[in-house]
């Protein structure tokens, strides 16, 4: 996390600075002293027993009240930073509509922008510059939003709404990942953020607001559609503009502009597509996405189906 | 009543197995010091399978993408390491010393229910073959040491491993209730005479105030279970978001019980090392009354401050700030203790024994973690490095550099006083390199490890810039870890058999265990000494200058 | 048991007969009886248990799962379980009676008062039975609703609180009749037990004002 693109993440860092710095010289004090009488305090033969000291009152409040000053001075540097992440909905910029909304699943992120009616999974875009308000959702257990660069973590909590301002200073791509166990493939619920200058942004979100053709072009695509249609996919994702509509996975609209495959096992791209449909239980053991047993024609044409999602 | 012995009557301290009836008197047995071995002994049975669970998971990590360890097992295992070393490690190994010592300490002739005392053992005993039964019966629990909801419930969990969790914890749980029970009264009424609560040793004072705090805290543990067990078997709805029941309740009733543990498994340690140091810096501790005072003061922050735990939750600004106030005041307390303990070494007359190597790294270490751990109180910080490796390195710094090294250190030291042997110096400094430099090597790198992003319970990770050497490194540690684990129990064993006779007092200590034989006899005490302050046997050695006579000056502090 | 128990701490526990005046007069912890410093302690550590039983259902007694389903207010006999309550309460009173019969050598009174405190126990207990039973008969169960999941599990482990209590009563009466506390002998045991039925008691105070008297009023 050494680089902070946020003030949130700023002051955090700040702070762990600070607290490094107080914790370093703490330790060292201890050890020298430690090392200091090691070597002063030997026991040497001969020499009696050392006169017996049970203690001083004005020591005992001096290691008392210091430590108690610098935790004071401490406490005081934090407030602030702490007031900064809070969230306060009601006066939130929006009066508490999120711009973002982030739900964990096991064991894949779901987003939305409400505003824009974008709807997709595991990768985040953000417009630099802007704090953005997002609220976190539990779909199924608690999973926790942490990308370090940009904002504090926050749980994902089934039930219980939580709120959280995200914001990046420059744009690039930002790695996080689900923090909160959440089960069998917690090691595999990343995240990744892609800030982009709000030029782009804006068109990113247009184009993700756009459907999907109803007719892909090519031939092996179009077949690949009427699999997803006839194979089990429709049960559980969703194409806009196609008859997908089912929410168990991962909304598969723009499938193929994403980075990531399957909340970062792999990098998305037609091979490991390929390999994901073969079998996904072998590329993420436990996922909840099931090995439908295709042929290799049909992985062919699926795969480009998938590969028109862009 | 019938005069029939059911029991055989123990004839001698620690009966052989192979003597006629010497396993019979083991299990069947009510006396204090046989009970506190049975309890260091199961300890390190389940020391040696937590280590081993903690080394496969290690060997998993060593690099990225390793195929090792299948998902399913390495969260069985990191799940059963935790749980295992918490419960049937840490916080039994604790009471067990203190099950050996606390009567010998005070010159009673055992505990004040001695029965109800072997039923505590026993009921550790089948929690603990209960946790591990889970193994065979369908699938170890799977859901982390502190099993959130709703994870932990049927819908998302559907082998019987939490359930096996649930009431081999609960088990447990009734037993370290009853324990600190019996030590409690055991301390409070079978004082030898003179020995007021101002004069007993500091161990005993901590076992006194580490008994209270389980009595405290672990019911919360117990309620929580079972309202788990209840949602889990009867379908009922506490944690259960569906159907109007909240899922951060759980984190809440558990954590009640968490933090508390986390100085339940300290608090004996802490007393372990008031007791070393002096005898091998040959002074007395300083500022006896500190120590002592500064740990109700601990007791009493400790069971304010769970929240700690819950900062990413989501509490809310107002809690943030009192929980994360609280937890930095119980740097005070503490660091009252730490300079207390180094000021006791300081102007001594140090004897580098293994004991007091491992003493004196305890001090070290444990500075190491209580200092992260002010760090997670500070919490902004806290909401960065929350369930990353950083909270790995840190707990392992408290419990293990911390807890586990005072021990070690009080394996060394009251070791002769139990076996009536020495542990082999020559292979105890052995034991001590390995596992120092081994620990530091495994958990100070996942310091960075955590700083580098990389959550805790993961059983695999992608191949970001230095997470695969810092991995390897640990990995590394352990390994050199284990082995110095491993010459520790070689020291025992060999020891047992060879090592130099010890004698009364082989340290020159002061407290009243040494007073008596090693191993002391099945009643303890032929006579206790007469206790005028608080090192008796200092005070007897030394009529010219009694502790209960303080020179010019120093009036006061040392009764 | 109780009293197998003491022999053992007598034996195991005591020094010599001449330092026991010494160790009595260390401080007032020292002269304090062991077995109801246990039973204190133990019911220290039970209210932090009830505690936790009890702020659950405190905490779900407004969620709206719970006002739409059955809840106390309409599912709750409040007037019927006010009458087994009493006879509850009142059995703090008999057993009081009970020990200090003991400690006057009354033998008879106490063994009378002691069998009117089982009676009064086992009084509430039927009033509980009942009333579960009517509950479960028209489908309010664990699984029901929030409700149910806490009103079931605070009053069942209360229940089984008094049932245990019962049965150590019974053991006692039973130990009278053999002729055990003649002449206030083994008082202590007959205290230690009376503590922990006062505790059950003391609980089904609070658990009835939260969820009878709260329904009540709400
Ligand atoms: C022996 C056990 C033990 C001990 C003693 C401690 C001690 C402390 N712990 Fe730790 N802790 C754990 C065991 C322990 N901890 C475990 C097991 C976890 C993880 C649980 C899990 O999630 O699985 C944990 C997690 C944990 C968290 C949550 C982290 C997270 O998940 O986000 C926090 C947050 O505040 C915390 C804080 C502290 C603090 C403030 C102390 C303080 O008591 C430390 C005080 C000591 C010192 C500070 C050093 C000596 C003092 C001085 C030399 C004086 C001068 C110092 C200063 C002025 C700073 N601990
Ligand atoms: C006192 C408590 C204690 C102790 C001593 C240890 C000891 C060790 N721990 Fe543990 N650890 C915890 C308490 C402890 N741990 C807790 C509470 C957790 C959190 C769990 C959770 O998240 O739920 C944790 C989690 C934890 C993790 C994080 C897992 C994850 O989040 O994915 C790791 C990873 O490195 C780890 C490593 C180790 C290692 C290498 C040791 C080493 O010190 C072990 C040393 C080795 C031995 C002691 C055994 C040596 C012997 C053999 C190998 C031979 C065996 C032979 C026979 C059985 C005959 N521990
Ligand atoms: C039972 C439900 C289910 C069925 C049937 C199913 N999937 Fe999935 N799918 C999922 C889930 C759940 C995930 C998320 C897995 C994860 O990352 O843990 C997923 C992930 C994916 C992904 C990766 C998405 C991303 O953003 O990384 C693709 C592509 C995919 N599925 C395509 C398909 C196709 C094609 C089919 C039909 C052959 C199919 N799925 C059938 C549930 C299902
Ligand atoms: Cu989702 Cu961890
Ligand atoms: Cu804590």
């Amino acid at each position: 996390m050494p680089d902070p693109q946020s003030p949130l993440a700023q002051a955090s860092i700040d702070l762990f600075n600070g607290a490094l710095l107080i914790s370093t010289l703490i330790v060292l004090g201890v050890g020298g002293l430690l090392a200091y009488m090691m070597v002063r305090y030997r026991a040497r033969s001969g020499a009696g027993e050392p006169t017996p000291d049970f203690g001083n009152h004005k020591l005992e409040i001096a290691w008392t009240i210091a430590p108690a000053i610098l935790l004071t001075v401490i406490a005081v540097f934090t407030f602030p930073a702490l007031r900064a992440q809070e969230v306060d909905t009601s006066k939130a910029a929006g009066g508490g509509t999120p711009d973002l909304i982030v739900i964990g699943h096991q064991w894949w992120w779901e987003i939305r922008y409400p505003q824009a009616n974008v709807v997709t999974a595991n990768e985040l875009h953000l417009p630099t510059g802007r704090q953005l308000l997002v609220q976190l959702e539990g779909a199924d257990v608690i999973h926790s939003l942490w990308i370090p660069q940009l904002a504090p973590k926050l749980d994902n909590v089934p039930g219980h709404t939580n709120w959280m301002w995200l914001r990046a200073d420059r744009a690039g791509t930002y790695q996080g990942a689900c923090a909160e166990y959440c089960g069998t493939q917690h090691a595999w619920m990343l995240i990744r953020a892609v800030a982009q200058a709000p030029a782009d942004f804006d068109a990113w979100l247009r184009q993700q607001g756009a459907p999907a053709a109803a007719v892909p072009a090519g031939a092996a695509a179009q077949h690949g559609a009427q699999i997803f249609a006839q194979r089990t996919c429709i049960s559980c994702h969703a194409i806009a503009g196609t008859a997908a509509r089912a929410v168990v996975g991962p909304n598969l609209t723009h499938f193929a502009s994403r980075q990531i495959l399957a909340a970062g096992v792999l990098e998305n791209n037609a091979a490991n597509v390929t390999r994901w449909l073969r079998n996904p239980q072998s590329v993420k053991p436990g996922n909840l996405m099931p090995n439908v047993r295709l042929s290799d024609d049909e992985l062919r044409d699926l795969t480009a189906y998938m590969e028109s999602l862009r | 009543m019938s005069a029939i012995p059911l029991v055989p009557e123990p004839t001698a301290a620690l009966p052989r197995l192979r003597s006629n009836e010497g396993l019979l008197s083991w299990v069947a047995t009510v006396d204090h010091k046989q009970i506190g071995i049975l309890y260091l002994i199961t300890t390190i049975f389940f020391l040696l399978v937590g280590g081993l669970e903690a080394e496969l998971m290690r060997i998993q990590l060593a690099q990225p993408r390793n195929t090792f360890l299948s998902p399913e097992a390495y969260n069985q295992l990191f799940t059963m390491h935790g749980t295992t070393m918490i419960f049937l490690v840490v916080m039994p190994i604790l009471i067990g010393f203190g099950n050996y010592l606390v009567p010998l300490m005070i010159g009673a002739r055992d505990v004040a229910f001695p029965r109800l005392n072997a039923l505590s053992y026993w009921l550790l005993l089948f929690s603990g073959l209960l946790l591990y039964y889970s193994f065979i019966a369908g699938g170890a629990p799977d859901a982390g040491w502190f099993a959130y909801t709703p994870l932990s419930e049927k819908p998302y969990s559907t082998t019987p491993g939490l359930d096996y969790y649930a009431v081999g914890l609960l088990a447990s749980g009734i037993g370290s209730v009853a324990a600190a029970i019996n030590l409690i009264v055991t301390i409070l009424t079978l004082r030898a005479p003179g020995m007021s609560l101002r004069r007993v040793p500091l161990f005993v004072w901590m076992v006194l105030f580490n008994s209270l705090l389980i009595v405290l805290a672990l019911p919360s543990l117990n309620a929580s279970l079972v309202m788990l067990l209840i949602d889990r078997q009867l379908n009922a709805h506490f944690f259960d978001a569906l159907h109007g029941g909240q899922p951060l309740l759980w984190q809440h009733f558990f954590w009640s019980f968490g933090h508390p543990e986390v100085y339940i498994m300290v608090l004996p340690a802490f007393g372990m090392i008031s007791e070393i140091l002096p005898v091998f810096s040959r002074k007395p501790i300083y500022g006896y009354g500190f120590v002592a005072g500064s740990t109700i003061g601990i007791v009493v922050l400790s069971l304010l401050v769970y929240g700690h735990h819950m900062f990413a939750s989501g509490l809310g600004f107002t809690l943030d700030l009192a929980f994360g106030l609280a937890s930095m005041l119980i740097a005070v307390p503490t660091g009252v203790k730490i300079f207390n303990w180094l000021a006791t070494v300081w102007g001594g007359a140090i004897r580098f024994t293994t004991a007091m190597c491992f003493a004196l790294s305890f001090l070290f270490l444990f500075t190491m973690g209580g200092v992260t751990g002010v760090m997670f109180a500070i919490v902004p910080i806290d909401k960065e490095l929350e369930d990353s490796y950083f909270v790995v390195a840190h707990m392992h710094y408290v419990l293990f550099g911390g807890t586990f090294f005072a021990v070690i250190a009080a394996f060394y030291y009251w070791f002769p006083k139990m076996s009536g042997r020495m542990l082999s110096e020559r292979i105890g400094k052995i034991n001590f390199w390995l596992m120092f430099i081994g620990f530091n090597l495994t958990f100070f790198i996942q310091h960075f490890l955590g700083w580098a992003g990389m959550p805790r319970r993961i059983y695999t990770y992608d191949n970001n810039p230095g997470w695969d050497w810092m991995n390897l490194v640990s990995t590394i540690g352990a390994v050199i870890l284990a082995v110095g684990v491993l010459v520790f129990i070689v020291n025992v064993f060999v020891s047992l058999r060879r090592g130099a006779p010890a004698g009364d007092n082989p340290w020159n200590a002061w407290t009243l265990e040494w007073a008596t034989t090693s191993p002391p006899p099945l009643y303890n005490f032929d006579q206790v000494p007469p206790v005028r302050s608080r090192r008796p046997l200092w005070d007897l050695a030394h009529p010219e200058q009694p502790d209960y006579q303080p020179p010019a000056g120093q009036g006061g502090h040392n009764q | 048991m109780i009293q197998a128990e003491q022999q053992l701490g007598a034996r195991a526990g005591a020094t010599p007969a001449s330092d026991e005046a010494g160790r009595e007069q260390l401080d007032r912890f020292a002269a304090m009886d062991p077995h109801k410093m246990g039973m204190v302690l133990f019911i220290l550590s039970e209210s932090v248990f009830f505690t936790l039983l009890i702020l659950a259902y405190l905490l779900y007694r407004a969620a709206p799962a719970v006002a739409n389903g059955p809840n106390a207010k309409t599912v709750l006999d409040i007037g019927l379980t006010a009458i087994f309550s009493a006879c509850l309460f009142a059995s703090s009173g008999t057993i009081w009676l009970a020990d200090r019969s003991l400690a006057r050598g009354r033998d008879g009174l106490f063994r009378f008062w002691l069998a009117a405190t089982i009676g009064l126990g086992g009084i509430f207990i039927f009033g509980q039975g009942q009333e579960y039973y009517r509950l479960l008969t028209h489908n309010v169960t664990v699984s029901q609703n929030v409700f149910g999941t806490t009103f079931f599990t605070l009053t069942g482990f209360h229940g089984l609180h008094v049932i245990v209590g019962l049965i150590a009563l019974l053991i006692l009466l039973g130990l009278a009749l053999a002729g055990q506390f003649k002449g206030g002998q083994h008082r202590a045991a007959v205290e230690t037990i009376a503590l922990y039925w006062h505790f059950v008691d003391a609980v089904w105070v609070v658990v009835f004002s939260v969820i009878y008297i709260g329904a009540w009023l709400s």
